[in-house]
């Protein structure tokens, strides 16, 4: 075994990953580099967590390898994967909210006395001493539902430790903690570091990942597109490569807004925490602005930063703790969705297949749906008010008597920007327009909400992509952490200025700089 | 006195310690409305707290308490078993064909013994059990309907096995070897009626797999989050397996017990057991979402709706309102429930929020 490979502790040969419709991962290669901070970065959607679900057994590649200390492995579930040493702490938490930390620490692997009995002391003896390791000591017996966001990560990676990992692989470790948490995770990501695990860290925020990262990989759309050393690394090697350099979309020039009428005003929008999960997280914070008859507004900002529930709370389909709405002067009670919708406000909503569609139905229904008012339907009525639309939008179907679910994902997009039009908005709202949509589509959307807004109709999406961000919108509001860190017009946006407005602003000087010791 | 506890305002303490009471009621409530009831029956029917009416009421919660017990299993999971009354009817009906009839082997009937009848039995409730579970685990059809599936199955072939009539005389005879099984469901040990320590020996044993078990941990963790506990490594198919196992396994025995008490086996026996099954689960304090309940809860919850139904009857209250007071109880019960969880959310929140306060 040479030098170089022996810094090598795991390896993804030519991983190729795919599932209905895309090629999630098309010939992939990661390297992790022994006791270092391995930083994957990508847009969503760039197949970073399938990535890491393939190292953590959760899933399997379709063709490539896997080499731990330069022999083949096959990692066939997260059981064996852990076995391997490599334990991967899940974007979304993966805690069992009805047992306590201790259990949680142990579930699936309880240790066991007498064969069959529960050994509870060892488990909180065990657990006391990998929480103590984190510098995190709690009392073991509590419920983990009753623990904030950052606890529970915690109790996720003393998992992982008493499971013995070597390789840590942390997804999105930071997007829901507050700023106080996420510092503390660095400082138990360093006291790892030294004790001799590897991480594999995945993370959209900058400040943080120049900090902590000692490898730099970046994928965009399934294929690694950077990968380099930290003292190569700079924020504009990363951005360039995370957003890539495609064709821009050819637009015509924007009409100018000057003079058009103000639509909306919303003045300092507070959400209140949304459950017990997000105890201590208030997803909105005092947020203003002001939209005007048609302009394009857009939402920029990572996940978790608030835009979805700054959108539905415009909508109704969130109940605000205090701020006020008020559409074309007239002061808006948005207490429901069918309240915002008498406002003439309505919202595409970021998860067609779960708060969208209905698949029973037909496309026709699906569209009509939107529009069904009394005690009747009106069948010739809607059936000729959905047909226009659904050549207006151009959806792409036989027949509009199929079922919805027949249809691409673009056009499943078109049938719901449909619907909201059959209520005749003032202001539409779109939660990440066009997530899961193929290229094609895409540019047809866009120009859709370009020809919606030059009708009069207020535009105002959310999205987590700079590029689409950048392609549509007349203005930028970045969101961050529920507050608006920034605003942009259209001839200031930059990649750069986004990206960096967006990433939470974390105190670098709480964290070490531990200096990449490169080969 | 902490710091903590110092800078807060005595009436937010006087208030806190109000909710925690309440808390505490609520959470505990099967218990006192157990102990209402056994008040309120014994001061209205002076022959209530009888030991010989005692005895009959301990083998009426025996059935509904097995049966409950097994429910439990499979509800933590976050499913239900619709199928254990149907079940509990094949089960009898299986042991009365085995007792009358006996099979045929070697071209000559032969009577099995009652240990054979009865391990047979159980055998039968198994394979529909695994039935359940494998519809719902492995072909992923809801608990709902997998087991409605079932119910209707096990009952439909209660009926078949005798063509709908009733076997009687299960008593067995010396001649055939088969003697004893009225035993099981009429005999008394210490003058506790055997059915009753049944349920006791069962109550030891579920409570055990439950608390004490990597498996009963695993129960809890696949109703709490089944995703999670896929990915924590748990098998979380064999876990609800085991569950549907369970719960056919309690099915079958209350048949047995049921066929041995009357020295019958009718095929309609246990319509609307599942019911009153789900019922005392529920009162225990269960959640029907999984992932929160206990073995001891649901043996309360079978003992309030034993005791509340006897109750009725001795004091006279018609059969139809019985009914609608057991509807009613069950559904404040579960009303309970929900309130308890928002009132124990809320309450969190604010310990919590109080407790950053106090450190900040």
């Amino acid at each position: 075994m040479n030098e170089a490979a022996d810094k090598i502790i795991l390896e993804a040969r030519a991983i190729s990953k795919r599932y209905p419709g895309t090629l999630a991962l098309d010939e992939v290669t990661l390297r992790v580099y022994r006791n270092r901070v391995n930083v994957l970065m990508g847009e969503n959607g760039a197949g970073k967590s399938t990535l890491m679900r393939i190292l953590a057994g959760v899933e399997n590649a379709d063709t490539g390898e896997l080499l731990l200390d330069g022999a083949p492995i096959r990692i066939r579930s997260p059981r064996e994967a852990a076995a391997l040493g490599i334990s991967i702490v899940h974007q979304e938490l993966s805690v069992l909210p009805n047992l306590d930390i201790g259990e949680n620490i142990f579930a699936g692997r309880e240790p066991v006395k007498a064969a069959i009995f529960l050994d509870r002391p060892t488990e909180d003896l065990r657990s006391a001493q990998a929480l103590t390791r984190l510098r995190k000591p709690m009392n073991v017996r509590i419920r983990s539902a009753q623990l904030s966001l950052g606890c529970r990560q915690i109790v996720e990676i003393a998992r992982t430790l008493d499971q013995g990992a070597r390789v840590l692989i942390l997804d999105e470790p930071t997007s829901a903690l507050s700023t106080t948490e996420a510092d503390s995770l660095f400082a138990v990501m360093q006291d790892l570091k030294r004790s001799g695990v590897t991480i594999v860290y995945i993370s959209h925020r900058l400040h943080e990942l120049l900090h902590l990262g000692d490898w730099f990989t970046v994928l965009r759309s399934g294929c690694v597109v950077g990968h380099a050393p930290r003292i190569e690394v700079s924020r504009n090697w990363i951005v360039e490569r995370m957003s890539g350099r495609r064709a821009a979309e050819a637009t015509e020039p924007r009409p100018s807004l000057a003079g058009a009428p103000t639509l909306l005003e919303a003045a300092a929008l507070s959400l209140g925490p949304a459950g017990a999960d997000e105890a201590f997280q208030s997803p909105l914070h005092d947020v203003s602005f002001n939209l005007r008859r048609s302009e394009i507004l857009g939402i920029y900002g990572l996940l978790g930063a608030g835009k979805t529930e700054l959108l539905e709370s415009l909508a109704g389909a969130r109940r605000l703790l205090h701020g006020s709405v008020v559409v074309k002067g007239v002061r808006a009670r948005v207490s429901s969705v069918a309240d915002a919708a008498k406002h003439g406000i309505v919202l595409v909503p970021e998860d067609r297949q779960r708060d969208g569609l209905i698949p029973e139905l037909s496309i026709r229904e699906n569209i009509a749906i939107g529009a069904l008012r009394g005690m009747w339907i009106s069948r010739a009525r809607q059936t000729a008010e959905a047909s226009r639309l659904a050549k207006e939008l151009n959806v792409v179907a036989a027949d509009l008597d199929l079922p919805v679910t027949s249809l691409s994902g673009g056009n499943q997009q078109k049938v719901l920007i449909a619907r909201c039009l059959m209520r005749n908005p003032a202001l539409l709202l779109l939660d990440e327009p066009t997530r899961g949509v193929d290229v094609v589509a895409k540019t047809e959307i866009h120009d859709l909400l370009r020809r919606l807004a030059a009708q009069g109709i207020g535009i105002l999406f959310a999205s987590a992509e700079i590029e689409e961000t950048r392609a549509l919108a007349d203005r930028v509001l970045v969101l961050c952490q529920g507050r608006i860190s920034a605003e942009f017009s259209r001839n200031e946006i930059t990649d750069d200025a986004l990206f960096a407005a967006a990433s939470p602003v974390v105190n670098t000087e709480s964290i070490p700089f531990w200096g990449a010791q490169l080969p | 006195m902490t710091s903590a506890a110092r800078t807060q305002h005595p009436s937010n303490r006087v208030a806190q310690l109000a909710v925690r009471s309440l808390l505490f009621v609520l959470r505990a409530r099967a218990a006192f409305v157990l102990i209402a009831l056994l008040v309120l029956f014994s001061a209205l029917a002076p022959s209530f707290l009888t030991a010989n009416n005692l005895a009959i009421l301990s083998k009426h919660v025996a059935i509904s308490a097995i049966l409950a017990m097994g429910m439990t299993f499979v509800v933590l999971t976050g499913g239900i078993d619709l199928s254990v009354g149907s079940l509990a009817g094949l089960g009898g009906m299986v042991a009365g064909f085995l007792l009358t009839q006996g099979i045929v082997l070697a071209g000559a009937v032969r009577y099995p013994p009652v240990a054979v009848v009865i391990v047979a039995t159980l055998a039968v409730c198994l394979v529909v059990g695994f039935l359940n579970g494998w519809l719902v685990a492995r072909a992923g059809v809801a608990p709902f309907i997998a087991t409605l599936g079932t119910l209707y199955i096990a009952r439909g072939a209660a009926l078949l096995i005798s063509e709908g009539r009733t076997f009687p005389n299960l008593a067995g005879q010396a001649a055939r070897g088969n003697t004893g099984f009225p035993l099981l469901g009429q005999s008394s040990f210490l003058r506790i009626p055997l059915p009753v320590w049944i349920m006791l020996a069962l109550f030891a044993l579920a409570w055990t797999i439950a608390v004490k078990t990597p498996l009963g941990r695993h129960v809890y963790a696949v109703g709490g989050n089944e995703r999670a506990a896929r990915l924590a490594g748990i098998q979380v198919s064999r876990v609800k397996v085991f569950a549907y196992l369970v719960s056919s396994l309690c099915a079958g025995l209350v048949g047995l017990i049921i066929a041995s008490q009357l020295e019958a086996a009718h095929p309609a026996t246990g319509e609307s057991f599942e019911l009153n099954a789900i019922a005392a689960v529920v009162l225990g304090g269960t959640s029907l979402m999984g992932g929160r309940g206990s073995i001891s809860g649901s043996l309360l919850g079978a003992f309030v709706i034993g005791v509340l139904s006897d109750g009725l009857v001795m004091l006279g209250v018609s059969e139809f309102w019985q009914m609608v007071i057991k509807g009613t109880v069950i559904v404040l019960a579960v009303a309970v429930d929900q309130l308890q969880t928002r009132l124990q959310g809320s309450f969190l929140l604010r310990l919590q929020s109080a407790d950053g306060e106090g450190r900040g």
